[in-house]
């Protein structure tokens, strides 16, 4: 059954080095809809970012520079980009050596589809 | 800390208020930066707990994430009557008398704190800078460094800025990577509280410490995140808000982070924090 993301989610994944993306609340960590490559813990993934997001969110407000866009985590194994927009976060799984900047345009694109 | 966390820490307050569980509860929200939340928990216990030095202690740093640096300074001479020897309390004076100009009494706390901490890195770096302070203080006005000269100087010209600047060079350790742009840098340790770098606003308001605390928070959240998912350690964080585009990495055992207006681009901001990184490791290790 597709949903509302399943085109955007088809585009992101087709990206080299992009493991998964995936349409997450941000108030709870649920998946509205994903694309992953077997072997990516969705769930996990999921969770743990909307929650890395929401706390940027409250720091960033707090610290007075209002609301947060897009957001990159680059680990030793990998990154983790994440931007949200209308309580949904769009995020994405990728390998360390992805092109960070294009994927960084195309979320932000894709952002705009959300209804 | 997460949220489910602090629910069930807040469960269990309101179960047994006689309890110490707020402690737990008080610092989850401050390192969540829910600091006004935090400090009505704290002080709330601390009317039922007065006579543990614990409950001061979180208060104190409490109260530092709040500005309110003399509630701070009157909690951890508390803890300091309490516990003697308490080297949370003394580094936390430490960093308050050297804030404000007291640097024999910030050296002998930072002292007597590293005495009990030999390992900790930050205790160390702030001791030197100190010590360089102090020497600096003793030489005449036209042998001193004229690279803290910038800070003095807009500190005079600003009144609301809370503290006087220093003659060391903490605040403006990373002055010659940020150049004159708009840009701030700040090192911060792991309880955070601002080692180096000040972040300035146009009025003339330090908001390093704020800065701090609540963007501390968030290295916390990114190293458990990566616990779960297996990507081994974080190297870095950037995100773009409203105002500013921030990037923050792991530095001995703090945090450094670099803030720039919007209109910088993202990639020149991460070359700023790579810079940054740079200079802060080499003043982490020697001091220079």
């Amino acid at each position: 059954m597709n949903s509302p993301f399943t085109q955007t989610l088809s585009a992101l994944i087709r990206h080299r080095g992009v493991t998964g993306c995936m349409v997450v609340g941000e108030s709870d960590g649920i998946i509205v809809d994903s694309s992953l490559q077997i072997g990516v813990n969705g769930s996990a993934v999921a969770a743990l970012t909307a929650s890395l997001y929401r706390k940027a969110q409250r720091a960033s407000t707090a610290a007075g520079f209002g609301m947060t866009g897009f957001f990159e985590l680059v680990a030793e194994g990998g990154r983790v980009c994440a931007a949200g927009r209308n309580e949904m976060v769009l995020v994405i799984v990728a390998g360390a050596k992805v092109n960070v900047g294009i994927i960084r345009m195309e979320m932000l694109k894709a952002l705009e589809s959300f209804p | 800390m997460v949220t489910d966390d602090i629910r069930a820490l807040s469960e269990a307050l309101a179960a047994d208020p006689s309890s110490t569980v707020f402690l737990q509860l008080g610092e989850a929200l401050r390192r969540q930066g829910q600091v006004e939340l935090a400090y009505r928990v704290a002080t709330r216990g601390l009317e039922r707990h007065s006579q543990r030095f614990e409950v001061h202690d979180l208060v104190a740093r409490i109260a530092v994430d709040r500005g309110d640096f003399a509630r701070a300074r009157t909690e951890w001479e508390t803890v300091l009557l309490l516990a003697p020897g308490h080297s949370g309390a003394q580094k936390g004076l430490g960093f308050l008398c050297f804030q404000q100009g007291e640097l024999a009494a910030a050296s002998r706390y930072l002292g007597a704190a590293l005495e009990a901490s030999p390992g900790d890195q930050s205790l160390s770096a702030a001791l030197d800078t100190v010590r360089a302070a102090i020497a600096d203080e003793q030489r005449a006005p036209w042998e001193r460094p004229t690279a803290a000269l910038p800070a003095t100087v807009g500190a005079l010209e600003s009144p609301a800025r809370p503290f006087a600047a220093q003659p060391a060079d903490a605040r403006t350790l990373f002055a010659e990577v940020l150049g004159d742009a708009p840009q701030a840098a700040l090192l911060i340790d792991a309880d955070g509280y601002v080692m180096a770098g000040d972040y300035v606003t146009a009025d003339g308001h330090d908001l390093g410490a704020d800065l701090g605390a609540q963007l501390s928070g968030v290295s916390d959240e990114a190293s458990r995140a990566m616990r779960h998912l297996g990507l081994g350690k974080w190297k870095q964080i950037v995100f773009e808000s409203e105002a500013a585009s921030v990037a923050m990495a792991p530095c001995g055992e703090g945090v450094l982070l670099v803030a720039a207006p919007r209109t910088v681009p993202l990639g020149f901001v991460r070359r700023l924090l790579e810079r940054s990184l740079d200079r802060a490791r080499r003043w982490l290790e020697s001091g220079t």
